[in-house]
């Protein structure tokens, strides 16, 4: 047992910092503590019915302490793995997150309920308009803002183009871990295209923020409607063309079948969301647990899959982009006309035509900006939305002024990658890009 | 120099909260409901809180109805016989997060809230429990539902809220050596200056002071003993 010489010794002076952060020891020291103490759940399955327990001797020292992360390209950010082996199994996982900790739930506190929205957008990243929705959403059922219709069918359709957009990345650099280059490539095609509409329709690319407390900022123009259809009319047979290449390919199979078997109990138990939750067969979408927006009108099907292997959460996300397909076309084909904000000026802006043209309009403008909405005091509520990583929900406190009193976020990245310690442990380390990839995590949003 | 002794007297000493500017008066008594266009049919939840009054009576407390959101207060007590009834017995078997609120009042300043959700019976249910500032210990429910380990941790990390049982209570997001609680409502929105200095530019260099702190004429100190270095024949222009 290396136990000793984990601190210091083993990793050498390479990783050792103590000169360059005052923190850094202690923190790594805890994390090693933790590494050897933990109760591995792999001790348990070796172990057998008999009740002997697992074999802890190690004769000829094949056992070794290895960091993996925060800086590395598999980890998709800054995740870091502090993993035991044996040989080249893993035996033990501890993950250490917060490499990226901003404190948004600190900085909610002192922004006006819409001031924070932007700051959603950098929490997924990859899917930023699901995220303002979220939020838009959770301060809406707070205080009680009645959203319009038309307003809510652009939100459920743009909703599920980010899904498409965040599902485009974590295929192509799933891929990309797993050794093909060439689908990244394809996959940020097709989130070139996705940009193409985001930046027709908000004005940003990436980070759109284009959802608003009680609608939207904007109404689709016709070139935006244009770009949309014709994007729903090009991509199933694209990401059909995808499948085709992935369903019958060898080395994908063969590097995801079988691979981070989560069982649906155990599912359950370690917290997962989302397709990876389907994936092991849990029957959770909150489209359906709890529909909003206008979910409860259109009609698709959530992919579920039993196996709940790596291959079966790709199966899993593969189907639900065209799912996300059929609900943008629905959405297109029954988008109604009418107000894109509620016409409350305590609730929502005002139009920019009101607020240019009348002294009123610019005076609500302005303590809309200023104060904002202001929920009942006291009042607290909680709201979540099915992103495409999982359920993101926005606890909501409030004491009655423009400001959230309290703002806890239900981050679903958090709880896979929770689920991904227990998965890690007796696989090899070969393994472990494969798992990171297929549970899709994003850090900006785990880590808050 | 560095103002250490006043951010340790500003930790220590309670009466300096009540010269932060303040705005919030917890409102106990239960609010009449009101139709929320949002309000979802899982949230309401009567049945279950009838069911947790018949098994536990006195340790189930007010129940607060918001946006047709069922909130139970729970006595901290009993919380884990609480969370293991409702898994086993009411099959609320998905813990989705837990997390912490700090009221900021005399008595029981900080709150914990548990999420939890019956994905069978279409069930979402919110537990919340009181936590005296003096006793800040609550029953660790990682336990019951394994998916608390983590999020147990953040209240932990976050409110310093420490959780009896928990199979690992470390710090989740802040390093280990953090002295502070960051969601505490009296901790600034800027960070306590100094109490984390960024790392050297240059090798060799001494350590950095974040540009907050800097500008209030604060400098880094280190919190560890220096090692002791045989001096090198070059690169000494660091």
């Amino acid at each position: 047992m290396a136990t000793t010489s984990l601190g210091s010794g083993i990793l050498g002076a390479a990783t050792d910092m103590g000169d360059a952060f005052s923190f850094w020891p202690r923190h790594n020291e805890a994390i090693y503590k933790r590494l050897e103490s933990k109760h591995a759940w792999l001790e348990e399955r070796h172990a057998g019915g008999d009740g002997a327990p697992a074999e802890t001797e190690d004769p000829l020292e094949h056992q070794m302490s290895l960091n993996i992360g925060p800086q590395h390209p598999a980890t998709h950010g800054v995740l870091r793995c502090v993993v035991k082996l044996d040989g080249e199994m893993i035996e033990k996982c501890v993950i250490d997150i917060g490499y990226l900790h901003r404190g948004i739930e600190k900085l909610a506190e002192h922004k006006t309920y819409q001031e924070f929205m932007p700051y959603t957008d950098r929490m997924d990243y990859l899917s930023p308009y699901s995220n303002n929705v979220a939020w838009c959403l959770a301060v809406e059922k707070l205080a009680g803002i009645e959203v319009p219709e038309r307003a809510q069918w652009i939100r459920t359709m743009l909703c599920e183009l980010a899904r498409i957009s965040s599902h485009m990345l974590w295929l192509g650099v799933g891929l990309m871990d797993a050794g093909a280059v060439s689908v990244f490539l394809w996959t940020f095609q097709g989130r070139e295209d996705i940009y193409k509409i985001f930046d027709h329709i908000a004005g940003a690319r990436f980070t759109v923020s284009h959802s608003r407390i009680g609608g939207i900022a904007s109404d689709l123009t016709p070139e935006s409607l244009a770009l949309l259809r014709d994007f729903v009319a090009r991509y199933p047979d694209v990401i059909e063309g995808w499948r085709k290449f992935l369903n019958r390919n060898r080395i994908w199979i063969e590097r995801n079948e079988g691979v981070g078997v989560i069982t649906a109990e155990e599912a359950m138990e370690m917290g997962l969301t989302g397709a990876n939750l389907r994936a092991s067969g849990v029957e959770y979408d909150l489209r359906r647990f709890e529909p909003y927006l206008k979910y409860d009108d259109v009609d698709f099907n959530i992919p579920m899959r039993t196996e709940g292997d790596c291959l079966a959460r790709y199966f899993v996300r593969m189907e639900e982009m065209l799912e996300s397909i059929k609900i943008i076309e629905q959405c297109l084909d029954r988008l109604p006309e009418g107000p894109i904000r509620t016409d409350d000026a305590k609730h929502a802006y005002p139009s920019k035509e009101e607020v240019y043209y009348s002294m009123e309009g610019m005076i609500h403008d302005f303590m809309y900006t200023d104060t904002g909405v202001t929920p009942p005091k006291g009042a607290w509520s909680y709201h979540a939305i099915e992103s495409p990583k999982g359920e993101l929900g926005f606890y909501l406190q409030s004491d009655g002024t423009g400001h959230p009193y309290k703002v806890r976020i239900k981050s679903p990245c958090f709880s896979n990658l929770q689920g991904l310690e227990y998965m890690m442990e007796g696989h090899p380390v070969a393994d472990i890009v494969v798992l990171i990839g297929s549970l899709d995590p994003v850090m900006g949003e785990s880590d808050k | 120099m560095r103002d250490d002794a006043k951010n340790i007297e500003t930790k220590t000493t309670p009466a300096a909260h009540e010269t932060l500017k303040f705005h919030f008066t917890p409102v106990d008594e239960p609010r009449p409901d009101q139709e929320n266009p949002h309000a979802k049919r899982t949230t309401h939840v009567p049945e279950v809180v009838e069911a947790l009054r018949e098994q536990f009576g006195e340790a189930i407390g007010d129940v607060v109805v918001y946006a047709g959101e069922h909130t139970v207060f729970v006595d901290k007590a009993q919380l884990r016989e609480i969370a293991r009834y409702l898994k086993d017995d009411l099959g609320f078997r998905y813990f989705v997060h837990c997390g912490g609120v700090d009221r900021f009042t005399d008595e029981d300043r900080f709150e914990v809230i548990y999420n939890l959700v019956n994905i069978e019976a279409r069930k979402r249910l919110r537990l919340r429990v009181r936590v005296d500032e003096d006793d800040l210990h609550v029953p660790s429910v990682a336990t019951v539902w394994r998916a608390a380990n983590w999020n147990e941790r953040e209240v932990y990390d976050m409110l310093g809220i420490v959780f009896d049982g928990h199979p690992d209570m470390r710090r989740m997001y802040m390093p280990e050596d953090f002295e502070y609680y960051p969601q505490r409502k009296e901790f600034p929105l800027l960070g306590i200056p100094g109490s984390l200095p960024l790392p050297a530019q240059s090798p060799g260099g001494d350590l950095t002071m974040d540009p907050f702190a800097a500008a209030h004429g604060s400098t880094p100190v280190k919190s560890y003993e220096e090692p002791t270095e045989e001096p090198d024949t070059d690169d000494d222009h660091a």
